[in-house]
């Protein structure tokens, strides 16, 4: 999670200091009031039976904070949520992960988490899409699938007694090659209904996971297993995917056009100037600041200089004031 | 008594305090506090499953790596690893996560006097950092007493070689300003060097308590700021 150092001007500080000042002033005030500190007491209504959650304690009849951050209250249940905490798993989030290892039957992921994340062999779809009980040979061959290093998109199934889970029973999980992965502050991803975005104009995926890592890449046509079945008639014995001789055919098949890959740094610019301004990452704020590049005729690396970055934050300044006008 | 400390401060005074979090960033949650020259670094990583031999399982154990800045880990860093442990023992809420261990570890970046507080307060930042829930924060000076029986307070290495004793003093800082009379808790683990009658305990233990006011003012304010400002940022 290295940030760009931005080198500003002094007028460039100036304006990047007025936009950020912009942009505190239109949040609600209830968040200001509500911030609160290690052994801070807790403003709550005695009367009303208060179920103290995570981050609370007990000290006196007092509700006592034992965490730095935030007090949200859902009817009457009061808890303290930390902004800069690493991120914290839940049960069917979107994730990206690297394998570091790969176990007797399982995967072992990084996935920004204090503890790493299993793949286990049962929880994915084999490649020819068949179900079938994994054999000895199917575990044997589980290099062929995924290799150290590789990027793998699942979902997390839960906490089980050796550790976290993952399951990657659907198409649209599964490796992502031909791509960028870039780490932003878990944060900055909140949970939403759709993590996997497909921008038809360019012809590229976005998948936002919700531990941090986001994943560009070129756009993979989603096939649906139960089609398949029918057409294919292959043996599932023997399916074990060649890598060693890749055809000269299967390396153009394989060729991703400039276009696209320019689309792609550019895409993944976008997501690295928002981590470093500190704003919330969603589809809509994301192809805000692509037009704003494209518009302006801008290099792809130019993206990454200071001019560009107080451009985008004065943007966002002016998008927010005006949502909140409409509103 | 009227004092000349070489540096020309008044013995009450400290010397200038600076923090930082989130230094590091593969470490769970890290701090620098510096206190004048005397600077360490500290890092969190945890809770990671799993206790030593000889914990008790159903509590989460405090791991402390001390490093010195030069030179192999000796008997004092031995020393100070024990004395940090019974200190953020005695603060972290160790019931929430049993069976675990969190590791934290100290990294002296230059040693100028009154090292083990300043050690104290970057180690508790660091936990504030990781998000560790914390029963209270701790504040540690340092306060030495002199030839001429006079006690100062933050002292600067060449105040400590001369002095006839030093003793450190922890606080546990449960509300915003520190009660004069809310007798010390287990929480505070004095370490004494020297010779120190009860005369100069009682009044360096009230002097100490007056000034951590200022230093737990100090470690609030560094924490509040940041985070509304980023939630706000967010949006």
């Amino acid at each position: 999670m290295r940030e760009i150092q931005l080198q500003l001007s002094q007028t460039q500080k100036v304006r990047l200091q007025k936009a950020l000042e912009h942009l505190e002033s239109l949040s609600s005030k209830v968040n200001s009031d509500a911030s609160v500190t290690i052994a801070d007491s807790i403003p709550v209504n005695h009367e009303d039976g208060v179920l103290k959650g995570h981050g609370t304690a007990d000290l006196e009849g007092e509700v006592v904070a034992t965490l730095c951050g935030v007090v949200e209250r859902v009817n009457k249940l009061v808890y303290v949520r930390t902004l800069r905490s690493r991120y914290k798993p839940e049960v069917g989030d979107i994730v990206i992960g690297r394998v570091i290892e790969v176990a007797q039957k399982r995967w072992r992921l990084d996935i920004n988490y204090s503890q790493n994340a299993y793949l286990m062999l049962s929880a994915m779809n084999m490649p020819d899409g068949v179900q079938r009980r994994r054999t000895a040979l199917d575990e044997l061959n589980m290099r062929c699938i995924f290799e150290e290093a590789d990027v793998i998109c699942a979902e997390v199934r839960g906490f089980q007694q050796d550790g976290l889970h993952l399951q990657a029973r659907s198409q649209k999980y599964g490796k992502l090659s031909t791509g960028q992965l870039i780490t932003v502050t878990p944060y900055l991803v909140k949970r939403q209904k759709q993590h996997f975005h497909h921008l038809e104009q360019y012809g590229i995926d976005l998948i936002i996971g919700c531990n941090g890592f986001i994943w560009v890449g070129e756009h993979v046509e989603v096939r649906d297993d139960m089609v398949e079945d029918q057409v294919s008639q292959s043996d599932p014995q023997v399916l074990i995917p060649n890598k060693n001789s890749v055809s000269l055919e299967e390396q153009e098949k394989n060729y991703t056009a400039l276009e696209t890959r320019k689309h792609i740094c550019r895409a993944a610019n976008a997501v690295r100037v928002l981590s470093t301004l500190g704003f919330i990452i969603t589809l809509e704020i994301i192809k805000g600041v692509i037009d704003l590049s494209l518009s302006m005729n801008l290099d792809i690396h130019d993206m990454l200089g200071s001019e560009f970055c107080v451009l985008v934050a004065e943007k966002e300044a002016e998008r927010r004031s005006s949502n909140k006008k409409k509103r | 008594m009227e004092m000349d400390r070489p540096d020309g401060r008044s013995p009450n005074q400290l010397r200038p305090l600076a923090c930082s979090r989130s230094v590091l960033h593969r470490a769970h949650g890290s701090a620098t506090w510096a206190q004048g020259e005397t600077k360490v670094l500290a890092a969190v990583y945890g809770p990671k499953a799993g206790t030593k031999k000889n914990e008790n399982p159903e509590k989460a154990s405090i791991e402390i790596i001390w490093k010195p800045n030069t030179g192999h880990i000796g008997q004092a860093d031995r020393e100070y690893e024990m004395i940090l442990k019974k200190t953020f023992e005695s603060i972290c809420i160790r019931t929430i996560y049993p069976n675990t261990t969190t590791s934290i570890v100290v990294q002296v970046v230059h040693d100028d006097g009154a090292l083990l507080p300043c050690a104290i307060n970057a180690a508790c930042a660091a936990l504030v950092d990781a998000g560790i829930p914390l029963r209270h924060l701790a504040v540690a000076i340092c306060c030495s007493v002199t030839d001429n029986n006079c006690i100062i307070l933050d002292p600067s290495k060449q105040e400590e070689e001369k002095a006839k004793a030093f003793a450190y003093l922890v606080f546990p800082n449960t509300t915003v300003s520190v009660v004069p009379e809310k007798s010390l808790q287990a929480g505070s683990d004095p370490m004494a060097h020297g010779i120190i009658t009860s005369v100069t305990h009682g009044a360096m233990s009230e002097r100490g308590r007056a000034t951590t006011q200022r230093l737990s003012e100090f470690l609030r304010k560094n924490m509040e700021p940041k985070s509304t400002r980023e939630a706000s940022k967010a949006g």
